[in-house]
């Protein structure tokens, strides 16, 4: 399974941006917690689009129908020409290869060095007999090491995951989700473990995927001023539900109030570069 | 404390009441040491121990003593080829079993094997593996395929894959790994997830039960013999049977001595993987 759109070698990823569609989708978990309530939402290629939500909004719940992590109780995820709802084995796992994602606690193998926690992002492309036998293809060496270079973590290639420091390790993440050379960018509150100055970096870094590279980026965020700041257009959620969806630059602190369910507070914004 | 305007209030707040527990503590330890001391009542069935033979034989202990203080120091020689033998089982077996247990591991995590069936099954065939205790499983064996240092190569690694899976399996399964998440949502199967981060990842782990099994197989294998499974228990016990205790002490004083130095040596190498 190969992609048709081949970068050259050395200029990284490139690939055509998927749209994302959720037709009245409910996520009930076992234990009977109700995640999101009949969500409906239609985000075109290419666009820039926070998620913003308190912890327990269901923003994770979201983020995570649209790669089949979480399945949805009932209702359509379509991403792209692929319909997600009921897909398993093969099929989900090449949808996935189509769909980067980004995590809060960076989520690499810490004992494992940063090349080969990046060649993860080629798994979904590999054939049966390499896919067993864990071998890569030199493009596959090509495209992970251009997308360590993208990130600027080329120099770190050969270090432990685990001794990097917080924003290196989601670098090293983000090039792991460049490396899949995806439609889609989904990040799970990807600065929600960093520093001010390395939480703008990382999220500079995400509008810049999004610019460059033009995929659909679907970020969740808990404060206001990242979503403000970094996105085009703002998804509300409050108890599984849309309470907001609209231009982010121009959400009122009304709006948040609305989202958040309560009164604007200092911890609600990061503060740092404006 | 001065009650103030604040809202907090001025008085401490109240303190808990500590959880009794002492009754429940005094009732579990008294009825163990009811158990304990009705094990020892043959009246009801418990074992009967008369310390009276140590003081009725401590003359015939007293000579056999003292002739293991005398060890035959020109039994050297003949000692040396059972005791490489031991070594070579110890190695040979610990190696074996180190290269089985990497995929009955992950077999054995939930994980690395999500699939339920198939992980009890492993998990229900090593438990019957530990279950029979290693002395055991050496008479079967040599009772299966001859005298000889066969059985008991196959008995140490019988013993060290049941120890190194069950042990390795059971921090996998107590761990985090979110760096399986993030591979799943790339589109990874489980075999490229587990062959490419989570052998890797847990690699100290093993290592670290190898060298602990590497030890124990060289104390263990110093008495398969004894049940004719090879090795210098074998001669331990010829010399045992002509009472020529010069010879015997000093086995036991060579075994002692290696084995101390493959736990001072592995002591050491599994600091520098710590």
């Amino acid at each position: 399974m190969t992609l048709d759109t081949r970068a050259e070698a050395g200029t990284g990823p490139a690939s055509a941006a998927w749209p994302i569609r959720l037709d009245g989708v409910s996520v009930t978990y076992p234990n009977g917690t109700a995640a999101l309530r009949d969500v409906s939402l239609t985000i075109e290629a290419g666009e820039m689009v926070s998620v913003v939500g308190l912890s327990g909004s269901g923003k994770s719940t979201l983020i995570r129908t649209l790669n089949g992590l979480v399945p949805v109780t009932s209702g359509t995820v379509t991403v792209g020409p692929h319909t997600v709802t009921g897909l398993s084995g093969r099929r989900l796992r090449q949808v996935r290869g189509h769909v980067g994602m980004i995590f809060q606690g960076f989520n690499l193998a810490t004992r494992v060095d940063v090349y080969r926690n990046t060649l993860v992002g080629r798994f979904a492309q590999a054939g049966a007999l390499r896919g067993f036998l864990g071998v890569p293809t030199a493009h596959d060496r090509d495209v992970t090491l251009a997308a360590l270079d993208m990130v600027g973590m080329l120099d770190k290639v050969w270090t432990r995951a685990g001794s990097l420091s917080g924003g290196q390790q989601q670098r090293v993440a983000i090039a792991r989700a460049l490396s899949q050379e995806p439609s889609i960018m989904l990040a799970d509150e990807p600065v929600a473990s960093l520093d001010p100055p390395t939480a703008h970096a990382v999220m500079g870094e995400l509008e810049r995927i999004n610019a460059d590279h033009h995929l659909t980026v679907l970020v969740n965020l808990h404060l206001m001023d990242l979503a403000r700041q970094y996105t085009h257009r703002m998804i509300g959620l409050r108890g599984g539900e849309v309470v907001y969806d609209g231009p982010a630059a121009e959400a009122t602190e009304a709006d948040f109030e609305q989202i958040y369910g309560r009164r604007i507070r200092p911890q609600d914004r990061l503060g740092g570069r404006t | 404390m001065t009650p103030g305007t604040t809202a907090e209030p001025a008085t401490r707040s109240e303190l808990p009441p500590r959880p009794r527990t002492w009754p429940r503590r005094t009732l579990i330890v008294s009825a163990l040491a009811a158990f304990t001391v009705a094990t020892c009542l043959p009246a009801i069935g418990g074992v009967e121990i008369d310390l009276g033979a140590i003081a009725q034989n401590w003359r015939r202990g007293a000579a056999n003593l003292s002739a293991l203080l005398q060890p035959n120091w020109a039994f050297v020689p003949r000692t040396v080829q059972p005791m490489l033998e031991t070594l070579q089982m110890a190695f040979v077996g610990a190696a074996i079993a180190a290269a089985l247990s990497v995929p009955l591991t992950l077999w054995a995590a939930r994980p690395t094997n999500p699939h339920t069936p198939s992980r009890l099954a492993v998990r229900a065939v090593i438990n019957v593996i530990r279950a029979v205790p290693d002395l055991v499983w050496a008479t079967i064996l040599v009772a299966m395929v001859g005298v000889g240092a066969l059985p008991g190569l196959l008995t140490l690694v019988l013993f060290d894959v049941g120890i190194v899976v069950k042990l390795v399996s059971e921090a996998i399964d107590s761990a985090d790994h979110p760096y399986l998440e993030a591979a799943r949502a790339g589109g990874a199967t489980q075999h490229q997830m587990n062959r490419g981060l989570a052998l890797p990842q847990n690699l100290p782990l093993f290592a670290n039960q190898w060298l602990y099994a590497l030890e124990l197989n060289v104390r263990i294998s110093a008495i398969l013999g004894i049940v004719g499974a090879g090795g210098i228990g074998r001669l331990l016990d010829e010399r045992f049977g002509f009472f020529a205790y010069g010879d015997v002490s000093v086995i036991i004083l060579e075994i002692l001595v290696v084995v101390l130095i493959i736990e001072a040596a592995s002591h050491l190498l599994r600091r520098r993987l710590a």
